[in-house]
């Protein structure tokens, strides 16, 4: 029955790229339409169909919630082809995720980063292993409020100075602007509260970040932490990440660039990675020309793939061009390339 | 003193009549007077604006597509047409309906216990204070009890975070304000009912049974009615109980008994969640305006029967 | 020797006494489990708490902010944003409770009493979470905004304000009570030395009511420190925020910390101790309300004692 399922998803996959891939550049309600094309194209297919639409089980989904939209996009699509599976999708954040998923008591962890070591051998202790799926790119969108006209464009060093370990205590933004020159960048903010807004230690946000922009210069600087300072309100939900950015209008806040793109009042920041200005666009994502993109994944628990078949038909569902391809788009995030997901594919297929 | 002394002389006689006969124009009593005005008219008036303003907020939703509002589900997407409450309220239900089946007969017995059995001593005074105690003790705290012993301890027979843990954190949440309420209603019925009892030889139980709860039982229905309207609107005990936050596959019709071990939602969680997605995709603000339209509906529905139900029965004993 | 009635007769049918018998266990035990309830909820509080109170370095209680997820727990930090907003709702529901409660209990014909002592109620019922709505959507920037330009767009005046809204009718039920269980003597003594009725209401009636009158205060500080989602909605702060003493930003109150960090999950992820603080958090809370309620309960029983 699994080869059927996966010759049923490939044919899916095909219709998809003919009816569907085309089209999703102009909008992305027309997603809808390909999903239901693609599902009724489906029921006329082959009768494997009818056991996927007489499919009964849950899916108990947790981690990121970067990823939870693109979850929760594909259980809403999935929904149509399988009316009896039940996918709860929950966002606490990735660490948190892993917490549930290594105890057992998740199938999918969505995460914003790949598993940490620590976290892999956390589920090594329980027995519970994973399948590593990489599902899209996601850039990280650094913002303020709409109303603010004094910054338009930022480098890994302003952000050092404004929000890296080292900026701890600094209430204005011009506490921030010596450390600012110091490491390269423009500096010259106004005397003005800088109120922060961001994701918390358990999101992967929160570690991408980290990562991207304050790693090497923390290095470099001798400095113990390579982490953002503590003292900014954080969350594990974007959308109260986005209301605080949008309640200040000298708010410096960062999150997933899909939050970002569509949120009313806030002004996504230029980033300059050393060849100047690149402004936060799926495009310069894609290409990796905006200095601060991640990619977004899904663990899967295999043990449960075997006691649960609702879960194997989710993920086979998961692995169509319909959720990679037109999902990811419509949530607002950036596609992996063909030959990137074609190895994604694969990997699910060749478990 | 003064008063007293001067009463026979005529000037102070007139002056008295003067300030009897200028109690209508007495500016002092009248800013008082306004002032009393004043602030409940305020409060009458954040109601109507509260009201107004919701109402305002969630009509678009309302009045265009109610009844697949009614019937739509939790979806990533303010604009879904399937999006809806039907999750929250099939949650709510079951945590009305699981308070009345465990609270009330717990609460009642112990109201009954209280008033009519318990012996004046330490014990007694003692489940008095604690149950006054536990009367007082924020929601959010309740959350804490829930998470423990619902989720964690017993999570095998409940489900873990289930509706079932979220049911019985309020049922216990509201035990006190059912036995509180249950006293009162108990300790009003008239000593001469009972004694009229006793002397024709009746148990103890048999004049409870016979005599008092049916004189109280207007009363305690009215308390009761207040505690399930207090449980649907909690939210914050749910939150900490584990309801779920993102989307919920299940969409359970309203009488399926399963859904009680099932992950879940309820009106006042969708509220929040909602109301925290509008920074995000600002048609969620109408969205949770629109179901904080239908949970006031129910929630001052079962309050006005309340508050109705126990007039009546204060002119009926008048 | 027929017809003689034997003690035998006189006593109750064994039935009915087992009946009895069994009624009082039974009512006895649904009594006993508030007691039950009280002892698990006490120990559940401190099977968690224990471990922070035990592992923690005291000194990350005293810091910038509450950060939990970065093992910077300052309860200075919630403790100065629970006290602004219990002492701006306050500010709210005490004057205007009050009023309504004078109004009801000595001005009001029984004509407004029947009107409005139900829209008070109505109002009580109104649950916490359209509140926050309310407090979020209208308040911040209808009133607060107004008031402050620069205040942020959740903010613990929104949110206290929401609060005190609340609490109204709990100032205005209790105070009210009071007031009526003055006995009509008082009154009519005052009317009798010609006090008007605004002497009479202020200067007789209020200072023979006053215990109750603090214990409504009381009681309403009690709920306003624990309401939740009043703050976690409309006050502003995410899972952390950074120490303030201004009513124009956001932050965390005790309660609005514990619901933020357990949202989604109870499996939170943290430096160590993270999970722990929220029972932590929920052991002080739980102590604080539970002193206030016991001395609104002592002003409330002078009341009774003295009429």
């Amino acid at each position: 029955m699994k080869r059927r399922l996966i010759n049923l998803f490939a044919l899916l996959a095909c219709t998809a790229v003919v009816f569907g891939c085309s089209s999703s550049e102009d909008s992305s309600s027309s997603s809808s339409e390909t999903a239901s094309a693609s599902a009724s194209a489906s029921a006329s297919a082959s009768e494997s169909v009818e056991e996927v639409e007489s499919l009964e089980g849950t899916v108990e989904i947790s981690g990121s919630s970067t990823v939870e939209p693109v979850s929760v996009r594909v259980a809403e699509l999935f929904e149509d082809v399988a009316p009896g599976v039940a996918v709860n999708v929950d966002g606490p954040g990735t660490g948190d995720g892993f917490e549930l998923f290594c105890n057992g008591e998740t199938d999918i962890s969505g995460a914003s980063r790949a598993i940490k070591d620590a976290e892999a051998e956390a589920c090594a202790a329980t027995g519970v292993e994973y399948i590593e799926l990489q599902v899209g790119i996601d850039g990280i969108g650094v913002m303020t409020n709409a109303n603010n006209d004094a910054v338009d464009c930022v480098s890994k060093g302003d952000l050092y100075a404004l929000v890296g370990p080292e900026s701890t205590g600094f209430d204005s933004w011009s506490d921030a602007n010596d450390l600012a020159v110091e490491l390269g960048g423009t500096g010259g903010f106004p005397d003005a509260p800088l109120d922060i807004f961001g994701p918390g230690a358990e999101s992967g946000t929160f570690d991408s970040f980290n990562e991207m922009t304050f790693k090497s210069i923390a290095k470099s600087r001798d400095q113990e932490s390579r982490e953002a300072r503590p003292d900014y309100v954080s969350s594990g939900d974007d959308n109260v990440i986005l209301t605080g950015i949008q309640g200040s209008d000298t708010s410096l806040g960062w999150v997933g660039f899909a939050f970002a793109a569509n949120a009313a009042d806030v002004k996504l920041l230029e980033m300059d990675g050393g060849d100047g200005c690149v402004a936060p666009t799926p495009a310069t994502i894609a290409s990796g020309e905006y200095p601060l993109s991640r990619p977004l994944f899904i663990y899967v628990n295999p043990a449960k793939l075997a006691d649960n078949p609702a879960l194997e038909a989710y993920v086979d569902f998961f692995m169509t061009e319909v959720s990679l391809q037109d999902a990811v788009t419509e949530v607002g995030y950036v596609p992996l390339a063909a030959a990137e997901m074609a190895a994604t594919q694969n990997t699910w297929s060749s478990r | 003193m003064k008063i007293g002394s001067t009463l026979n002389d005529g000037k102070a006689t007139d002056r008295i009549n003067d300030e009897i006969r200028r109690r209508n124009s007495d500016p002092r009593g009248i800013i008082f007077r306004t002032f009393l005005q004043l602030g409940l008219f305020l409060a009458l008036l954040i109601l109507t604006v509260l009201l107004v303003d919701v109402v305002q907020n969630g009509w678009g939703t309302l009045s265009t597509r109610f009844g697949d509002f009614l019937s739509g589900t939790l979806r990533s997407r303010s604009i879904d047409e399937k999006l809806g409450v039907h999750q929250g309220l099939v949650g709510s239900f079951w945590i009305a309906v699981t308070t009345a089946i465990v609270a009330f007969p717990i609460g009642i017995g112990a109201a009954i216990y209280l008033e009519e059995y318990a012996p004046k001593n330490r014990l007694t005074r003692f489940i008095e204070i604690n149950i006054r105690n536990l009367a007082g003790v924020p929601s959010v705290v309740y959350g804490l009890l829930g998470l423990f012993i619902f989720v964690n301890t017993f999570g095998k027979w409940t489900g873990g975070k289930s509706l079932l843990s979220a049911a019985l954190t309020l049922s216990i949440l509201v035990l006190p304000i059912v036995i509180i309420t249950a006293s009162e209603a108990i300790r009003a019925t008239p000593q001469s009912l009972r004694e009229g009892a006793y002397g024709v030889g009746a148990t103890r139980w048999e004049v409870v049974r016979r005599q008092v709860l049916p004189y109280a039982a207007p009363g305690i229905l009215t308390g009761t009615l207040l505690a399930m309207s207090r449980a649907i609107g909690e939210a914050a005990p749910l939150i900490l109980v584990g309801a779920v936050t993102g989307r919920l596959g299940t969409n359970p019709g309203f009488l399926d008994l399963g859904a009680l071990k099932e992950r879940f939602v309820a009106m006042p969680i969708v509220i929040t969640e909602w109301t925290q997605n509008s920074g995000r995709d600002p048609g969620f603000a109408g969205a949770a305006a629109a179901a904080i339209v239908v949970l006031l509906v129910f929630v001052l529905a079962l309050n006005s029967i309340a508050i109705l139900l126990r007039n009546r029965f204060e002119k009926r004993r008048k | 020797m027929s017809g003689t009635v034997t003690i035998e007769d006189l006593q109750t049918a064994p039935r009915r006494v087992r009946k009895e018998r069994n009624a009082k266990f039974l009512l006895l035990f649904t009594a006993l489990i508030s007691v039950v309830i009280s002892i698990v909820l006490v120990f559940s509080l401190f099977s968690e708490a224990w471990d922070f109170i035990v592992g923690i370095d005291w000194a990350s209680t005293w810091s910038e902010g509450w950060y939990p997820r970065r093992g910077l727990y300052d309860v200075k930090t919630l403790f100065v944003a629970t006290l602004i907003t219990t002492g701006i709702a306050m500010a709210v529901a005490g004057p205007i409770g009050l009023a309504a409660a004078i109004y009801l209990s000595e001005y009001a014909s029984s004509r407004t009493r029947a009107f409005i002592k139900p829209v008070l109620e109505i109002l009580a019922g109104v649950p916490s979470v359209v509140l926050g709505f309310f407090a979020l959507f209208f308040i911040a920037p209808e009133i607060i905004g107004r008031l402050n330009e620069d205040a942020s767009a959740g903010s613990l005046a929104a949110a206290g304000v929401g609060v005190g809204l609340l609490t109204i009718p709990l100032v205005a039920s209790v105070s009210e009570d009071a007031m009526k269980a003055v006995p009509l003597d008082l009154r009519e003594a005052g009317a009798g030395l010609g006090a008007r009725k605004s002497v009479i209401s202020s200067r007789v009636v209020f200072p023979a009511a006053i215990s109750g009158i603090v214990a409504s205060f009381i009681v309403a500080t009690s709920r306003a420190i624990g309401e939740t989602m009043v703050v976690f909605i409309a006050g502003g702060a995410a899972d952390s925020a950074g120490y303030t003493h201004s009513a124009f930003e956001g932050s965390l109150t005790m309660t609005a910390a514990m619901a933020s960090l357990a949202s989604g999950t109870d499996q939170v992820k943290g430096e160590g101790l993270t999970f722990q603080s929220l029972f932590f958090v929920g052991l002080l809370l739980f102590a604080i309300t539970f002193m206030l309620n016991m001395v609104a309960d002592r002003f409330v029983r002078r009341v009774q004692e003295r009429y």
